[in-house]
């Protein structure tokens, strides 16, 4: 089949703005993705013709019309994608990363990741305390002391560095598996809440 | 009264289309039943073998989907239309799954029409 110049600069220009839209996704994927579609348009503007295999402007134009914005087609795979990746591994980094493609799309998008990024630091800083308390026994944990100001002041140690004096260890060796529990549970959380989110999201943007 | 009509027909409308789409992923599956085939050619196989009304832009994501979910595989293979075409084809778990779905189909859909054999015959 014979391609006008003009036809294969509007598949080009339609394929690089989906490529542009298709950010953070793997570089094999995209190619993937952009190959396929380039291979449908053509197949689809040659099979509304005649016979002769010649692919008109109006034809290609159809067939780019018929796939919709390439905004839109974007941002189908990345939700398509994301969810489809947190569903089989759960974990958080994939989960970061699809959130961080959402946010790149929308508003809503970019809370959920403010969010989520704030629940797994939560939990990592839990977690963290609960591994470093053995190592740093006296120093490590949840401390309440009284500040400058008289107030009495809560504060989650690492164990690096000096307590100030007066201050009190609350939970003592209970910090550890009080801090992995609350850890673990907080990413568990955090992962739940992203994944109903990111839910709703797909069910919102539900196309016929 | 007439703006919770049209609220009502909105429902409406999105019921629908979550129906569809909610379909969408089972009838793309059963599609791929008797054998591998490339986007449009599985489009063509919705449309000829049923009424579904399927979005182009809604198909090619939904296979993405599919093959990161490890229902699906695919294939590039050379054509003689001069480009080559990415072939979908099952795997064995895209199988279990697409029996599994048609089983559950089945069951609910015959209990919807038993259900809601009064209203068809009015809407005769």
């Amino acid at each position: 089949m014979t391609l006008t110049g003009d036809s294969q600069q509007r598949i080009d220009a339609y394929l690089g703005r989906l490529r542009g839209r298709l950010r953070g996704i793997k570089d094999d994927e995209v190619r993937e993705i952009v190959e396929e579609l380039r291979s449908h348009i053509m197949d689809k503007a040659a099979a509304s013709g005649e016979a002769n295999g010649e692919v008109t402007a109006a034809r290609v134009d159809a067939a780019l019309t018929a796939l919709g914005s390439p905004e839109e087609l974007a941002s189908q795979y990345m939700t398509d994608t994301l969810l489809a990746r947190a569903e089989v591994s759960r974990s958080p980094v994939r989960i970061l990363r699809g959130l961080f493609r959402w946010a790149s799309l929308s508003i809503a998008g970019f809370f959920v990741m403010l969010g989520s990024i704030l629940g797994y630091f939560f939990a990592a800083v839990f977690i963290l305390v609960a591994v470093l308390k053995p190592f740093h026994p006296r120093t490590a944990g949840l401390w309440v002391f009284a500040n400058s100001a008289g107030d009495s002041e809560i504060s989650f140690r690492m164990g690096f560095g000096s307590v100030p004096s007066g201050g009190k260890d609350v939970l003592g060796w209970w910090t550890v598996p009080i801090g992995w529990m609350v850890g673990c549970g907080l990413v568990m959380l955090t992962t739940h809440v992203a994944l109903w989110f990111v839910r709703q999201y797909r069910k919102s943007r539900a196309l016929p | 009264m007439k703006e919770r009509d049209a609220r009502d027909l909105e429902t409406g409308d999105k019921w629908e289309v979550q129906l569809r789409k909610g379909c969408l992923e089972l009838a793309i599956l059963a599609a791929l039943w008797d054998g591998r085939g490339y986007g449009l050619e599985i489009l063509r196989r919705l449309e000829s073998d049923s009424d579904l009304v399927v979005s182009e832009g809604t198909v090619y994501p939904l296979l993405s989907r599919l093959k990161a979910l490890g229902l699906v595989r695919s294939e590039w293979v050379a054509s003689d239309a001069g480009h080559p075409r990415k072939y979908y084809a099952l795997t064995p778990a895209g199988k279990r799954r697409a029996l599994e779905m048609a089983g559950i189909w089945a069951q609910f859909s015959s209990s919807m029409s038993k259900l809601l054999a009064p209203l068809t015959k009015e809407n005769e």
